[in-house]
């Protein structure tokens, strides 16, 4: 074991992520357990701040997407083994969010980026898949008690689902309790206010502060 | 490019998904496209699947609005690729119904020209192989990324070859997942340029012209697409063509009439879109990527006419 203060602890495993070194953030974590560091601070202030920096040089073009998806391997092998260790109660979950690609699309690199960076940001993710009909969209964050509905498209043939599932919260009624975020490629702003989404996020890094913004709305 | 709108099968006589599968089907598709849109070409065929599917992939065909998509990609990792024997995509038989009706069309109309599409290596690639492992191995398993990029690139030299065999006047190259959006300029060099020119080169060899499509923003990989052997580089809405011709000296380009704008504009927005194009001195003029199903015919009609009418 190395002689290294909670901070630094804190700093190595923030590395580990930006470096894309799945090992170091499994050895510095299990360290951190070793040491009865607690664990969720080592998630918090070292492992998600690392992932912090790497979405941070996603939306600057420093890292790219393979970059970005290595990074996130590296963050959860901290969190497989730091996890286990977190004293209950101590996780502050943000906000429910179900995420999927609508129907007729199978691309998802771009929701995973985004669910990979909520997921590492505090939020619980509840990933519904690609292809996936209006209606489970609706459907399931109504089981799950989520706030948020994430929506992503790569094909203009299929955004016209978009509409549909803010459609089918106004018909239940549920538009003030469910708001509804889109992006992917062909997805601009503009769509998103003609289909009266409540947003509308470019990047994964910046569909993070969408979240929390929606998310402060609904509290 | 697909450009079988949900408009143009109306009348019921060619329709897809069935067009995917015969290629009575597909030719007579694709005349209908060419004659009520007023391109100036035939486009077949109206997947990017079929690549993918005949190196092992399953395939959902979609529906008469839906395109084709990968079901699941056959390997969980570039190292689980199991290399098929040579000519492999000809023994599917919607590549086969795909050649023959390349010559159908290419007997039927000598004077239009056929454009056989491709799907590129990296996005045959990432279909094959789960995308989000693929995209990783392009950094930490490189030996292995590579040899299965080689293999895809000749699996489709070959499906290109028997395209120019049947009549393909042109051969396109679709390759979105070799995007800077996704790749950013280094990997983009590394894996999208040398397969895609693999590719161009053998086509080339047989004494056919190439287009190479790049989806996305591409202001990380300017670099790149200088270097692509293509004869003709198509991009999508957001890139500035007139920008790009500046800084690539000899670039024939084409593009790129936002496909959002021919789906939800109106005729007039459109005459204005080409005309800003047209100002631009692009050298083929054509949507900025694959058309949504849905777009009306009447706004298609409006791009093609305004563009032979300012010609």
């Amino acid at each position: 074991m190395t002689d290294m203060t909670k901070e630094e602890l804190h700093r190595g495993l923030a590395d580990a992520v930006v470096n894309m070194d799945e090992a170091t953030s499994a050895r510095l974590s299990e360290e951190a357990v070793e040491r009865r560091y607690d664990a969720f601070e080592a998630i918090d202030h070292g492992l998600a701040k690392g992932m912090e920096t790497a979405g941070r040089l996603f939306e600057e073009e420093e890292y790219f997407v393979p970059e970005l998806l290595m990074c996130a391997d590296a963050l959860n092998a901290g969190v497989d083994i730091l996890k286990p260790h977190i004293k209950r109660g101590k996780q502050d979950i943000r906000c429910k969010i179900v995420i999927g690609v609508i129907s007729g699309d199978t691309h998802d690199i771009g929701k995973n980026l985004v669910k990979l960076m909520l997921s590492s940001s505090g939020f619980e993710v509840v990933d519904l898949g690609r292809d996936v009909p209006p209606q489970s969209f609706v459907d399931r964050a109504v089981e799950e008690g989520a706030g948020i509905i994430m929506i992503s498209s790569l094909m203009t043939t299929t955004m016209e689902g978009m509409w549909e599932v803010v459609r089918m919260l106004e018909e239940r009624g549920l538009r003030d309790r469910i708001k509804v975020a889109v992006g992917g490629g062909p997805v601009s702003q503009g769509f998103a206010d003609k289909i009266g989404a409540d947003g509308y996020s470019p990047n994964a890094n910046h569909a993070v502060r969408l979240a929390a913004e929606l998310a402060a709305t609904l509290a | 490019m697909n450009a079988a709108v949900v408009d143009v099968m109306k009348n019921g006589a060619h329709t897809l998904p069935a067009a995917h599968h015969d290629a009575g089907l597909m030719s007579g598709l694709a005349d209908d496209v060419q004659r009520e849109t007023g391109f100036e070409n035939f486009g077949i065929p109206f997947c990017m699947t079929v690549e993918a599917e005949s190196l092992g992939s399953s395939v959902d065909y979609g529906t008469i609005k839906c395109e084709p998509k990968i079901g699941k990609e056959s390997f969980p990792s570039v190292r689980d690729v199991e290399f098929r024997p040579k000519r492999a995509i000809e023994k599917n038989k919607r590549a086969r119904a795909i050649v023959d009706a390349i010559s159908t069309l290419s007997q039927k109309y000598p004077d239009i020209p056929t454009i056989g599409a491709i799907t590129g290596p990296l996005s045959t690639s990432a279909s094959i192989v789960d995308p989000m492992t693929f995209l990783k191995e392009l950094r930490r398993g490189k030996n292995d990324a590579h040899r299965v990029l080689d293999y895809v690139c000749n699996q489709l030299i070959d499906y290109a070859g028997l395209m120019i065999e049947g009549g393909a006047d042109v051969i396109s190259i679709a390759d979105p997942t070799a995007t800077g959006e996704i790749l950013g300029p280094l990997m983009f060099g590394e894996y999208a340029v040398p397969y895609l020119n693999q590719l161009a080169d053998a086509i080339h060899k047989l004494g056919i012209p190439v287009i190479i499509h790049i989806c996305g923003n591409v202001k990380t990989v300017r670099k790149g697409l200088a270097m692509l052997h293509g004869d003709a580089l198509s991009v999508d809405a957001m890139v500035s063509l007139g920008t790009l011709k500046s800084e690539i000296s000899g670039l024939t380009t084409m593009g790129n009439l936002s496909t959002y704008m021919l789906e939800f504009g109106d005729e007039e927005k459109v005459r204005s879109g080409v005309r800003s194009l047209l100002g631009q001195n692009i050298d083929i003029m054509a949507p900025a990527c694959g058309l949504s199903t849905s777009t009306p015919i009447r706004n298609i009609r409006a791009f093609t006419l305004a563009v032979k009418e300012g010609l």
